[in-house]
């Protein structure tokens, strides 16, 4: 059974199509790469998961539910989601971001919530780090503690909208390598990026979008050596080109 | 010295009768505090409402706002004062001061305050990015769990140094009460200088209660100014 399927999704903004009839599946453990070009309908397709976005058509289900059937902040805590400008409560230390949604929505007691917050900053290598406030971390450990906050959730999958896109070149290893741990330790994960090496590596499979459609979906094997669609091939190059 | 040119030579008038300048100032400081406590407790919610409300609600907030902002305050103390139906609530005793007067001071400065404070907190809550809220709403909290754990703490922060400002606007506008008789510090000043068979010591009254409103802003401000560095969000720029 697929953890999450995503069946016929159309969406718009106003006479603006940004989905057309959108559908796949991803199993549990699984790490699901979405590429495009931008305006292609990536981060929409992504958001819509999680009903930051809400659909215009379609269906998705999460473990089998409708996602529109299920209370949209329960969905929430089950969906994690790691955004491209980090998005950490700038009022908060590294701990407190975390520690928030662990208390408000979880109900964790203070001391468990702690406690969780530093066992997840250790994960993402900022045991050191949990009394510092975002605007005193670099991009990358801001967008380690992104990760580290979706994470201590325990959701059933994360969603990275260009979770490297805003960093220098510098400080997306960390990001990465962090993303690259999770998929070993087998989290389920939905990215949206443009780190080649990373989809090459990492992802179960790969899923090439452009104007708000499916072109082509396969295994990164395939895509990068042998996709059926010149678009596809013509695409993954240029960005492999750009990243080499 | 030829006429016409100040003189302050009668600083012992201002001795003799310091104990009516500082019932002035209790008056003073009283009505600034309720005013801005009304203000605060009015404008805070008032400015959420105008980010976050829709409806009727939001467009009365609004359009009360623009009333407000758009009256003299001269004329919002005596409108309130002469047409409002308060009570006659007598006599506070120590101060010698009308009860219905302060309410009506109250009322035109605290709501006053209100519509320029609903802008400060409007301001400072759209001036907090959209993407935080979408984090909060993404682990799962509502979005008024989001607002009050996320926006709320530093659209606060954020406001001070507009709040500061009204505080300071507030505390100086007070002496408008005088349009209505209150007996806070202007009001007292002038009856010292106003009495029967006096035409001296004006200037000294004056200097002297400028300088009492001087050290009340400065030191006020100069509170805010440390709360203000004290809450700051350590390695942020509000």
């Amino acid at each position: 059974m697929s953890l999450l399927r995503v069946d016929s999704v159309d969406k718009s903004y106003g006479d603006e199509p940004v989905l057309h009839d959108v559908s796949f599946a991803m199993d549990r453990q699984n790490v699901e790469v979405i590429v495009g070009p931008s305006g292609s309908g990536k981060s929409t397709l992504l958001r819509c998961v999680n009903r930051l976005t809400e659909i215009d058509g379609g269906e998705i289900f999460l473990d089998d539910e409708e996602i529109h059937s299920v209370d949209e902040n329960e969905l929430r805590r089950r969906v994690g989601m790691v955004f491209q400008d980090f998005n950490l409560f700038a009022h908060l230390t590294a701990r407190g971001n975390i520690t928030l949604g662990l208390r408000e929505v979880l109900g964790l007691s203070k001391e468990e919530a702690n406690a969780k917050a530093d066992d997840y900053l250790d994960r993402v290598g900022l045991a050191d780090q949990a009394e510092s406030y975002p605007a005193e971390l670099s991009g990358g450990q801001q967008q380690r503690v992104g990760i580290a906050r979706a994470l201590a959730m325990d959701p059933e999958l994360i969603l990275f909208d260009e979770p490297t896109s805003a960093l220098d070149p510098e400080l997306i290893g960390e990001v990465l390598t962090v993303m690259e741990d999770l998929a070993d330790g087998g989290m389920t994960m939905l990215c949206v990026t443009h780190e080649m090496g990373f989809a090459r590596s990492a992802a179960s499979t790969i899923t090439f979008l452009d104007d708000g459609e499916i072109v082509e979906r396969g295994p990164p094997e395939q895509l990068f050596e042998d996709p059926e669609h010149d678009r596809t091939r013509t695409f993954l190059g240029e960005l492999t080109d750009l990243h080499q | 010295m030829a006429p016409g040119v100040l003189q302050a030579t009668d600083w012992g008038f201002i001795l003799a009768n310091w104990d009516t300048l500082a019932l002035g100032v209790a008056v003073t400081v009283a009505l600034t505090a309720t005013s801005l406590t009304l203000g605060f407790a009015l404008g805070f919610p008032s400015g959420a409402i105008e980010v976050y409300g829709d409806g009727w609600l939001a467009s009365t907030v609004n359009t009360a706002g623009v009333v407000l902002r758009g009256t003299p305050i001269v004329v919002l103390i005596v409108l309130f004062f002469f047409g409002l139906p308060i009570p006659r609530l007598g006599t506070v005793p120590v101060v010698d001061m009308q009860l219905n007067g302060f309410v009506a001071a109250t009322l035109a400065l605290g709501l006053r305050s209100a519509a320029y404070q609903a802008q400060v907190f409007r301001g400072s809550i759209q001036s907090i990015s959209g993407g935080q809220l979408e984090a909060a709403r993404s682990v799962g909290m509502t979005k008024l769990q989001a607002i009050r754990h996320v926006v709320f703490p530093q659209a606060v922060r954020r406001s001070l140094p507009g709040f500061q400002n009204e505080f300071t606007i507030v505390l100086k506008d007070t002496s408008v009460a005088i349009a209505i008789g209150l007996a806070e510090l202007l009001t007292r000043a002038e009856r010292l200088y106003l009495q029967p068979g006096r035409d001296t010591a004006v200037i000294e009254v004056i200097i002297t209660i400028s300088a009492i409103y001087f050290v009340l802003t400065f030191t006020t401000n100069r509170t805010l100014d440390y709360v203000h560095s004290r809450y700051a969000i350590p390695g942020g720029n509000s």
